[in-house]
């Protein structure tokens, strides 16, 4: 049974992957410019028609979008990802130097906001109506309609400009030792402006599911029997965080989406950052491991978090749908 | 045992419960009987201190001494968790569905005792095989039982706890006629074995003429008659009591 689920999730994984690279590298070529061009970079517009023809050839540019789609997932499969038009390296190699930074974004995010929304929500969830309860509900709403962009902005203005406190962008001190406090400083305001902008909402999901728990029978059923307290807390919260960790997976995406941006406004020096650079320089090769890393990442995380509540829900693993 | 001094219930301004008073003698199985929508699972809510937001009750509840509906939260703890022991309408509902058994019938009643799990393991194997269900339910999840199970589960619990007052509020409406009789077996043997005093709730006249001793009859939140099962039976003086024995036969 369970290795059948693992099976089908993983395939699902691998499709999910197929449409994101098909889809992008579709909407690559619709784009507006030539690819030939961008290769040539500022000296493009003294290529003449001959060239730009001669240079489509060699790169098999001419050939239809379909069979570059072809023949980019046949080498991607076995492992090469190209050589990036503006930097000649090997795209993978240029990915794996911003894979650690990306992750070390996503992971401290992740666990600072699952933290603080779990203890936040549980908190505010189990004592309804208290100034928690109401308090969580308001302020979740503020904190999640603040742009993630604008805080950023108003943190380095604050930080950077004024009190000159915390380095306004990048990953690390040019003449420092490039040690891990160094590197710190430099996470700390990017990770707490996703922090702020996200950990108010996914709390109040948890608070409201938690509520929505708290009224079933069983509950009244054991607190009515003299049931210890934390015994029935402690019931609620594993049926309360199925549906939170399903709003969690269905969020990912937006999430890493928010990432990319406040990666750009702090030059944090991860996979967002390089992405949005590469679709402005039209470095197609580079775009696509970008965007496939970014998807894998994605793909990993839901997957994560499918285990997780499968592994809650006896009801999914037994595989009753009553 | 328990005494209900002129009981009200009102929630949000609206009168639930008028004036109800009765009483549950000790060692005996009571019934309240009315039709739905009558107070009856409301005056048991308000005897456990479970009634829902906006609900006021008042009156006296003595229970052993204590008035159930002004002691303090930590009293009334103790008092659900060592002397009351209350079966629901809803049984494929009462358990938490993501949790196993054994880890729910432990928390209800081998917990409550200080009990140790090996301790509860051992008596509640010995009780639940005199029900005729198998250990191995205690290993399941409550979506894998039938409702009967999850009935006799309950009452598998009574049984251990053996508390002061089983309190069983339309036990057995959701079984259907052979679980139904075989349940108010388990009830009256619960009561002639353990002299455990029970509260039975129900709007089946045949229930009660079958298991209680004495009877309370409602109606539209009014206490409208009490006495012994045989006296009412014999004579009753509400026309509304009058009623519904006629409507029985
Ligand atoms: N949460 C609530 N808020 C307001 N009124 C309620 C609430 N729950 C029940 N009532 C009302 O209280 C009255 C008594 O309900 P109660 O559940 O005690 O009836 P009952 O005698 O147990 O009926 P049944 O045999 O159907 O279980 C009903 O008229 C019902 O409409
Ligand atoms: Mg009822």
């Amino acid at each position: 049974m369970t290795v059948k689920w693992i099976g089908k999730r993983m395939m699902m994984g691998i499709i999910v992957l197929l449409i994101v690279s098909f889809l992008s590298f579709f909407i690559m070529h619709a784009a507006p410019g030539d690819p030939a061009a961008a290769f040539y970079g500022g000296n493009a517009q003294t290529l003449n028609a001959a060239e730009k023809e001669r240079i489509s050839r060699v790169f098999s540019l001419d050939r239809p979008v379909i069979a570059q789609y072809g023949t980019w997932l046949a080498e991607t499969v076995k492992g090469n990802l190209g050589v990036s038009y503006k930097e000649g390296r090997p795209v993978s190699t240029i990915l794996m130097e911003r894979l650690p930074n990306t992750l070390l974004l996503f992971g401290v995010t992740l666990f600072f906001i699952s933290i603080g929304s779990i203890w936040l929500g549980t908190t505010a969830g189990m004592k309804e109506g208290s100034l928690w309860d109401k308090g969580l509900s308001t302020v979740s709403i503020v904190t999640s309609s603040i742009p993630a962009f604008w805080l950023g902005i108003l943190f380095i203005s604050f930080f950077a400009v004024k009190l000159g406190v915390l380095p306004s962008s990048g990953t690390g001190d040019i003449g420092g030792e490039g040690g891990f406090v160094d590197k710190l400083r430099y996470l700390f305001m990017p990770a707490a402006v996703i922090i702020l902008t996200h950990v108010g909402i996914y709390a109040r999901f948890l608070q409201e599911s938690i509520k929505v728990e708290s009224r079933n029978y069983y509950v009244t059923v054991a607190r009515a029997n003299g049931v210890a307290e934390q015994v029935i807390r402690k019931g609620i919260l594993r049926n309360a965080s199925i549906p939170y960790l399903n709003y969690i997976g269905m969020t990912i995406p937006s999430f890493v989406g928010g990432s990319i941006i406040v990666e750009s406004l702090f030059s944090w020096s991860g996979l967002g950052q390089l992405t949005v650079k590469a679709v402005v320089t039209k470095d197609f090769p580079l775009l696509m491991g970008g965007i496939l890393l970014t998807g894998l990442i994605v793909v990993v995380s839901l997957f994560v978090i499918d285990l997780i509540t499968y592994s809650l829900n006896p009801r999914l693993r037994k595989g009753d749908v009553r | 045992m328990l005494s209900v001094r002129q009981l009200s219930i009102d929630i949000d301004g609206k009168s639930i419960v008028r004036n109800s008073s009765f009483s549950v003698p000790l060692g005996k199985i009571t019934s309240i009987i009315g039709e739905s929508g009558s107070g009856k699972s409301m005056t048991v809510s308000a005897l456990l201190g479970i009634l829902p937001p906006g609900a006021k009750a008042t009156g006296q509840a003595l229970f052993n001494g204590k008035n159930l509906l002004t002691v303090s939260d930590k009293e009334m703890t103790e008092i659900r968790k060592i002397h009351l022991f209350t079966i629901f309408q809803d049984a494929a509902n009462s358990f938490n569905p993501s949790v196993k058994m054994r880890h729910q019938l432990y928390e209800f009643s081998g917990r409550k005792m200080g009990d140790t799990i090996e301790e509860f393991r051992v008596k509640m194997e010995g009780i639940l095989d005199d029900l005729g269900l198998a250990s191995e339910i205690m290993e399941q999840y409550p979506f894998e039982l039938s409702g009967g199970m999850l009935q006799r589960c309950m009452i598998a619990c009574a049984l251990y706890m053996e508390p002061t007052l089983l309190i069983a509020d339309e036990p057995t409406s959701a079984l259907d006629m052979v679980l139904q009789k075989e349940f108010i077996g388990l009830l009256k043997r619960l009561n002639e074995q353990h002299g455990t005093t029970i509260l039975l709730i129900t709007h089946d006249l045949d229930i009660v003429a079958e298991a209680a001793h004495d009877m309370v009859v409602m109606r539209h939140g009014e206490v409208v008659e009490t006495g012994s099962v045989a006296e009412v039976f014999d004579c009753p003086k509400h026309p509304y009591t009058k009623l519904l024995l006629d409507s029985r036969f």
